[in-house]
């Protein structure tokens, strides 16, 4: 489904010039569920953007279904946008509206730009809405403002707002690293069900090992903007992962 | 003579107070010998006088040193006094004390000097100098925040000053449009023995030809004079023209006061601190210079300003008077037909409404000016980015111009009346709302818009529901709050003849009808406070 290929990302800072990520080929397919991890400036954030068009990358190319998303023109990367849900670590809400307005965000890119302008859903789009904020159990919740949530809830918001999108592909950055064990727990759990019920297929960031071992069928490792591991979680072993963090060096 | 030792006192005292109050004392004695010295080389300290009232030349101390050499002991003290700081302690004491009595001493002498004949000497090039100095630095500022290219911006400098000086000193160049300013800063040269006598003579052989001229006018003759003196402080025509002045040492201007208050200052603060050494801190250097700065701004503008507390004295009467005629207040009077309190209620309604109608249409407006006037809405396409700052160029300069101006324009536009204030506030306020708004606009959390580009809105859309709901709040406080200030200058606006109730003020006034006047003050006393006090309480509730 996603072939990345010879990716690279350079940003140039008042610094110089800022290699972020360095040759890097994945291929994602159908159905999978990878977990990024590394350290903190591993390039993880940047690859996630990069999948969904936030960032172009310096050079190289992601294909996604056969098409270039890197060198799509605006209303095609929109269009292309709308089937990637993305789920943030700030959760990213609009903290002034209702519950139900944000989930119906998601749902913006199927819209002719002046229906959503005047916020006209069409039914459809409320009964997608709707469905999709009782799959995380806020249905009770849909005219509060989102503010008055907690943070387990805004994160659950945050999901449905997503899979309101109805999309093939659904990227996550760190969706769990502003919440409790409890929560985190029930955040991949959720993403889990989306992935085996629905087939979307799922690249998230996270730093906590355990969960990424727990929730994923692929791990995949970036050290300093490459890849240092790509496999399955049972094949990772010890020594990937204290080279990874650097945890040798850190005791010394 | 007593005013110039009023002020020596003045400055003792308040080094005094300083000291007593355990402030450092040698920031004073630095801050006052800087000050000294501009004081010494830019502020007027006597008069010079020539035949007419455009002769008259102020000129410093510095201009007066090839006169009287001796006055070159203030810099000298002030100097001696800023070494002596350095070391502090007991030195720095000595230092003010020795600095504001050389000071003291030779401005004092200057003062007692007799009046006397000297001829002028323009400094040529001085001001154009001053002008490329002041280009070259400007340009030299930019190498501060680019480091790299430091040598290449200071040689621009350079060449920016060389071309500064050159443009203002050639003959059509800039110094043209600025006449006063080419040799505005003149020397006082002593003139030779025997120069009083020519100038005399001189006159005397041209007074038969002028008694001439003013016969046929019908003017009195003009006897011959012995000496300069005869003619009062004045000096004949031709020898004004060729340069000559005549100048009154006694006659003093606002830097006499300057010096003698700063060497005042001086020499208490050197006082104090050869009384109690350990008033010192580490940074009297910095501090000393501001103090210095801030007095060689203040000074001059206390003199441009005519400040002069003794016009309050015979103004006094005036303002008793218009106390009686003003109280008690008029608030109707059936037999006259006259109802200043209906007229006043009416008047402030129309006020409130011009405040109301100018900040509707501002806000109306600036909404969606300020979307294209902020940056982070404006990144998109190079085409995004002209409109930015064509905008923020529009709004920029066109906030430069008060409401009082622009209702000033209309009103002679579109005739006298609300029509021509409503228009102004709303103009004026649309470039402060414009500003407010898309500071607010890019100060907007980026997290909800990034969300939104992911989910593949197009960008009207996430403008729209990722920006707006943000920045509404804030719209409808800074809006309120300029409904605020537009009710405040609703009322200036009157006066320029833009209707509402500071007409019906500056028309009583003009009248003399004291007591109705008084009524519409004490009304928009009352509503200025009712709107403040709402405005907050509203503010509050929203953010």
């Amino acid at each position: 489904m996603i072939e990345v290929r010879n990716l690279n990302q350079t940003f140039y800072t008042a610094k110089g010039p800022l290699k972020v990520l360095m040759d890097i080929n994945l291929d994602i397919p159908k159905g999978d569920f990878v977990a990024v991890i590394g350290r903190s400036g591993a390039g993880k954030s940047t690859f996630l953007r990069t999948l969904n068009g936030l960032l172009i990358p310096t050079t190289g190319s992601v294909v996604v279904n056969g098409t270039d998303i890197t060198r799509l023109p605006k209303r095609e990367l929109q269009k292309y946008r709308r089937t990637v849900g993305f789920i943030f670590q700030q959760f990213n809400l609009v903290n002034r509206l209702s519950t139900l307005d944000n989930v119906l965000h998601g749902r913006l890119g199927y819209l002719p730009t002046w229906r959503g302008l005047l916020g006209l859903y069409g039914e459809a789009d409320y009964r997608i809405a709707r469905q999709q904020l009782e799959r995380v159990d806020l249905a009770a919740k849909e005219n509060a403002r989102v503010d008055s949530l907690s943070g387990g809830q805004q994160q659950r918001v945050a999901i449905a707002r997503a899979m309101a999108q109805q999309p093939t592909l659904m990227l996550a950055d760190e969706p769990a690293a502003n919440l409790d064990p409890v929560l985190s727990e029930e955040v991949m759990r959720t993403l889990r069900r989306f992935n085996e019920q629905d087939g979307v297929t799922v690249v998230i960031n996270i730093h906590a090992l355990d969960l990424a071992l727990k929730y994923a069928k692929r791990i995949v490792a970036f050290k300093r903007g490459r890849v240092v591991y790509d496999g399955s979680p049972e094949q990772l072993s010890e020594e990937v992962v204290d080279d990874l963090y650097e945890r040798k060096e850190m005791l010394a | 003579m007593t005013e110039l030792l009023l002020y020596t006192f003045f400055g003792m005292l308040l080094a005094v107070l300083a000291g007593l109050a355990k402030g450092s004392m040698r920031r004073w004695v630095i801050g006052a010998g800087l000050a000294l010295l501009v004081v010494f080389a830019a502020f007027p300290f006597s008069r010079a006088r020539g035949f007419l009232s455009r002769d008259t030349i102020d000129p410093t101390l510095l201009a007066l040193v090839p006169l009287f050499p001796l006055l070159l002991m203030i810099p000298l003290g002030v100097l001696l006094a800023l070494v002596l700081a350095r070391r502090g302690g007991q030195a720095a004491g000595l230092g003010g004390v020795l600095g504001g009595t050389a000071a003291l001493v030779a401005a004092g002498w200057w003062y007692v000097q007799p009046v006397q004949i000297a001829k002028l000497y323009p400094v040529e090039g001085l001001i154009e100098l001053l002008l490329a100095l002041g280009v070259a630095g400007s340009v030299a500022l930019l190498s501060f925040s680019r480091p790299k290219q430091r040598v290449p911006i200071l040689i621009g400098a350079v060449v920016a000053g060389v071309l500064a000086f050159l443009w203002f000193h050639a003959p059509q160049g800039g110094g043209a449009y600025l006449p006063k300013s080419l040799g505005y800063y003149k020397l006082m040269l002593p003139t030779p023995p025997g120069a009083e006598q020519q100038i005399v003579d001189a006159y005397n052989r041209a007074l038969p030809e002028l008694n001439a001229i003013r016969k046929e006018l019908g003017q009195d003759e003009l006897k011959p004079i012995q000496s300069l003196a005869d003619l009062q402080g004045a000096i004949p025509q031709q020898a004004s023209s060729e340069g000559y002045r005549l100048v009154q040492p006694a006659t003093t201007q606002y830097g006499a006061f300057a010096a003698f208050f700063l060497a005042g200052l001086m020499l208490g603060a050197g006082l104090m601190q050869l009384r109690n050494a350990s008033l010192q801190e580490p940074d009297d250097f910095r501090a000393g210079i501001l103090i210095a700065l801030v007095a060689s701004f203040l000074i001059p503008a206390f003199d441009a300003t005519e400040f002069d507390l003794n016009k309050l004295v015979v103004g006094w009467p005036f303002l008793q008077q218009f106390a009686d005629k003003a109280w008690p207040p008029l608030l109707a009077d059936p037999a006259a037909e006259r109802y200043p309190l209906q007229e006043v209620l009416s008047q402030i309604a129309v006020t409130v409404q011009m405040a109301l109608v100018g900040t509707f249409l501002a806000a109306v407006f600036a909404m969606p000016l300020s979307f294209l006037a902020a940056r982070n809405v404006t990144s998109g396409t190079p085409l995004m980015r002209s409109v930015f700052y064509v905008t923020r160029l529009f709004l920029n300069v066109l906030r430069g111009v008060p409401t009082l101006i622009i209702a000033l324009i209309l009103v002679a536009a579109v005739g006298l009346g609300p029509f021509a204030g409503v228009m102004a506030i709303a103009i004026h306020s649309l470039t402060e709302l414009g500003k407010l708004y898309s500071e607010a606009i890019e100060n907007a959390d980026k997290g909800p818009v990034e969300a939104l580009e992911s989910t593949g809105a197009s960008g009207v859309n996430v403008v729209r529901w990722a920006i707006l709901p943000q920045v509404l709040p804030l719209f409808v406080s800074y809006t309120v709050y300029n409904f605020e200030i537009n009710f405040r200058s609703s009322l200036v606006l009157g006066l320029v003849g833009a209707g509402g109730i500071g007409y019906f003020i500056n028309e009583k006034m003009a009248s003399g009808q004291y007591d109705q006047m008084i009524v519409g003050v004490i009304a928009i006393v009352i509503v200025v406070n009712i709107i403040d006090f709402a405005s907050s309480w509203l503010r509050s509730r929203l953010v």
